[in-house]
């Protein structure tokens, strides 16, 4: 699942199977593409969503056979994708979510891109992402849509049942509402500050979300 | 039954409102009667959090600041911010304040947003098999040369419905106001280049009228003093009486002349335009209400905001937004400022408040399961917060973390009915206590991923499993008055007792006039339950000043002898928002 090599084993009988890396992924899910996605740990995968990792840019057979080898096959890559420095935190993708790689059509040819997700970004339930990339410690909402080719960046907060318009680039910090999704304000300054707190408040908005992982079971 | 997650506000003391102290605490240190509240007589002493204008008094705590040079908390309104760069959020490029004074707030390259809907712009060729170009101009002959458009994908506008075309994929901010100054021309009988001839004209026709007036009339003819400036500067220096009030007085007002003539810069109206109106009036019958501009459309950039039909409006330039640092606003230190670097997302300087003062943060007693927080739904079928219901006892816990390294003394307060229509019984049953200080990073980072929990750690542990199982010893407890709930090295928790008033007013003999009706009106929000508490803080640290030695008499904590103590204080309303009051 999560790298090529690490193989699923199974902890326990509940609903997630957990992989080398802390990655916890539903039984429930819907996972096509496999080879294509990469998890970089700690990352949770839960009922209901469905990752397409079938819409990949097909190999260009032709001249640059180099090319194949990285970036172009990844459909969809969470968390840190660079692999000798795997920094291991969570991202969650909450329930019935559907990550879709971005296409577009391209001289003729309906192209797919690449999906990059960083670290600590929580996903709310429902949502539909096609994002073309989305930053660290990104806080989005319920029922969110994403659409093609948009470009969240570190630090942003999209508030339930926004549509972010194709192509809308949001700069770090930024609140989104609205359909279309508009900048509607800005985090404060200790956006995803302040973790630690007692049990069930350990995790906040844009912070460290590990512990919210750990507590998926 | 179960009980919701409380959010958690807190006032910055900057405004009247938030700053009233309640009486009791306000004098000294004396600890507060038992019951942890006080009478709700002082009118204006308490906070109301249903008040209209608490909405501007209070924010999440991670939205606030702390100036360590006043200890005190800072809010928008005590802070002033300076903008430290400008960039386009779009194309992510820095635009220097320079080009700001003279182009606008506006990015200059390529970043277009939809006139309808605001969404950004996408650039694309048009495709030669389009059907509705084709039957527009069926003579026109295959373009030698591609052309491009302007398009909207969430609401599908292009710039093809304002007739605009575009001949090469860049530069398009110069091509589009090419294209506009020729539409303008076209449109308009006075051309855009005339109208600003004739503004020029005007401006330069004044000029030399105001320049021949202060000539002819300046008092001191052939003196140094001649020179308004100089004239200026010595009557600042001598004189009580400003240099043009001065003026006014010693001389006789002369008529200035007027512009007369379009060589002087007059334009003079001509009511020949009621073809053109006719043709508006007809326009707007045919295309009816859907087709013209809303006011957020005129109004999101000058370019629009003649705009009467959607087909005149054009593509609006996306605008600029800004990176700021913010300075506490007496005594002028930044209290944060981002790394000037573009694209760098660390900060310089940032003296959070969340850093500085206690958080407050409030849980059902024995809620099983426990609740979660509404910020991380993981399923949309989640139910809904459940609703309190009235007059039946509720208990929480209160939970008081220390972000400092010293340890903090403090005394809570909120008045034991909740002002407003809904009147709600609130009680601390602890309401002064000591919280430990916070430890070292590594340590809390420890504590928090092994398994076994330090000494220190071990009761609240103990406490929250039972919470989390409800299944243990614990449960037996009943909360006590005057008595502590749990303790961890750096938190202190204690028990509050909440009973939900109702939202029916109590039934009454006496028939009301309809004013008092009116009054008794539930309002919007008027059900939720929100407390307000004000929370003191005492504290000592290690500082020369000049203050030092002047330690509490109090002061349980054991220094090294020799070293100054200065005693700190912080008082501040906080606000927890319980929830919903059931309607029964
Ligand atoms: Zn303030
Ligand atoms: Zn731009
Ligand atoms: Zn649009
Ligand atoms: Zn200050």
């Amino acid at each position: 699942m999560s790298r090529p090599a690490a193989a699923a084993r199974r902890t326990h009988k509940g609903e997630y199977i957990e992989t080398d890396t802390g990655n916890k992924i539903s039984r429930k899910s819907h996972i096509d593409g496999k080879q294509h996605i990469m998890l970089g740990g700690r990352t949770v995968v839960m009922a209901g969503v469905q990752m397409r990792g079938d819409l990949c840019r097909v190999a260009e057979k032709s001249s640059d056979g180099g090319a194949e080898k990285e970036g172009p096959t990844t459909a969809i890559a969470v968390g840190s994708v660079d692999v000798e420095i795997m920094v291991q935190r969570g991202t969650i993708i909450s329930t019935n979510s559907v990550l879709r790689p971005p296409m577009r059509l391209s001289r003729g040819q309906m192209t797919c891109y690449p999906m990059r997700m960083g670290d600590n970004i929580f996903i709310g339930p429902g949502s539909h992402i096609s994002a073309a990339s989305i930053s660290s410690h990104v806080y989005i909402g319920a029922n969110c849509v994403l659409s093609p080719f948009c470009v969240i960046k570190e630090s942003c907060k999209i508030l339930p049942n926004t549509v972010v318009p194709p192509h809308m680039i949001v700069p770090p910090g930024s609140i989104v509402a609205g359909r279309p999704g508009r900048i509607i304000g800005e985090v404060g300054d200790g956006w995803g500050q302040g973790g630690g707190g007692g049990e069930g408040e350990e995790w906040v908005e844009g912070g460290d979300l590990r512990p919210l992982v750990r507590s998926i079971k | 039954m179960a009980a919701p997650w409380a959010n958690t506000y807190y006032a910055c003391p900057c405004s009247e409102l938030s700053a009233a102290a309640p009486p009791n605490v306000s004098n000294g240190g004396t600890p507060l009667e038992l019951p942890g509240s006080f009478d709700n007589g002082e009118e204006g002493s308490t906070f109301d959090p249903h008040n209209p204008r608490a909405n501007y008094s209070l924010y999440p705590l991670d939205n606030l600041l702390y100036c360590d040079e006043c200890d005190a908390i800072r809010c928008p309104r005590c802070w002033i911010e300076e903008v430290i760069n400008w960039y386009c959020p779009s194309c992510m490029f820095e635009v220097p304040t320079s080009a700001i004074k003279s182009d606008g707030n506006r990015c200059s390259r390529n970043c277009y947003n939809c006139p309808l809907c605001t969404s950004p712009l996408t650039i694309s060729s048009v495709a030669s098999p389009r059907p509705v170009e084709d039957s527009l101009k069926p003579s026109d002959a295959a373009r030698p040369q591609e052309s491009y458009l302007l398009q909207c994908q969430y609401c599908d506008w292009t710039s093809l419905d304002v007739g605009i075309q575009l001949d090469r994929p860049t530069k398009i901010t110069e091509q589009l106001v090419r294209l506009r100054k020729s539409k303008d021309t076209k449109t308009d009988p006075i051309s855009v280049s005339n109208r600003e001839e004739t503004f020029n004209n005007l401006t330069n026709f004044y000029k030399e009228e105001l320049q021949g007036s202060t000539e002819s009339q300046t008092p001191f003819g052939n003196s140094p003093y001649n020179s308004p400036a100089n004239l200026a500067r010595i009557m600042s220096l001598y004189g009580g009486v400003s240099h043009t009030a001065l003026k006014k007085s010693r001389e006789k007002p002369q008529p200035m002349r007027e512009a007369s003539s379009h060589s002087q810069g007059l334009l003079v109206y001509t009511a020949d335009k009621s073809d053109a109106e006719e043709e508006i009036l007809q326009r707007l019958k045919e295309l009816g209400w859907n087709g013209t501009t809303t006011g957020e459309q005129r109004q999101m950039a000058p370019v629009n905001n003649d705009a009467r039909f959607l087909g005149q409006l054009w593509p609006v330039a996306t605008a600029l937004r800004t990176r700021r640092g913010r300075r506490c606003r007496s005594c002028r230190q930044f209290l944060t400022r981002p790394d000037p670097k573009m694209g760098s997302i660390r900060y310089k300087i940032r003296l959070l408040a969340l850093n500085f003062i206690p958080r407050l943060s409030l849980k059902p007693l024995n809620a099983i399961p426990p609740p979660s927080n509404p910020a991380f739904r993981l399923t949309l079928d989640d139910s809904p917060q459940p609703l309190l219901q009235p007059f039946t006892p509720l208990q929480y816990v209160l939970t008081i973390r220390n972000p400092i390294f010293e340890k903090i003394k403090v005394s809570l307060a909120t008045p034991d009915t909740t002002p407003g229509k809904v009147a709600s019984k609130v009680t601390i049953l602890c309401p002064s206590f000591d919280v430990g200080p916070a430890g070292d990073i590594w340590d809390e980072a420890l504590g928090s991923s092994t398994t076994t929990p330090s000494a220190a750690n071990d009761g609240g542990r103990k406490a929250a499993m039972a919470s989390l199982t409800g299944s243990t010893t614990d449960t037996d407890r009943q909360p006590e008055a005057g008595k502590i709930w749990e303790k961890t090295r750096n938190s202190t928790s204690v028990i509050l007792e909440i009973v939900p008033g109702s939202l029916k007013p109590p039934s009454r003999i006496v028939t009301l006039t309809k004013q008092e009706r009116e009054e008794q009106a539930p309002r919007q929000d008027d059900d939720r339950l929100e407390i307000a508490v004000y929370v003191r803080v005492q504290w000592e640290t290690h500082e020369e000043g000049p203050e030092a030695g002047l330690g509490k008499r109090d002061a349980e904590r054991k220094m090294p002898s020799g070293e100054a103590k200065v005693a700190k204080e912080l008082a501040y309303w906080c606000v927890l928002d319980v929830g919903k009051i059931a309607d029964v």
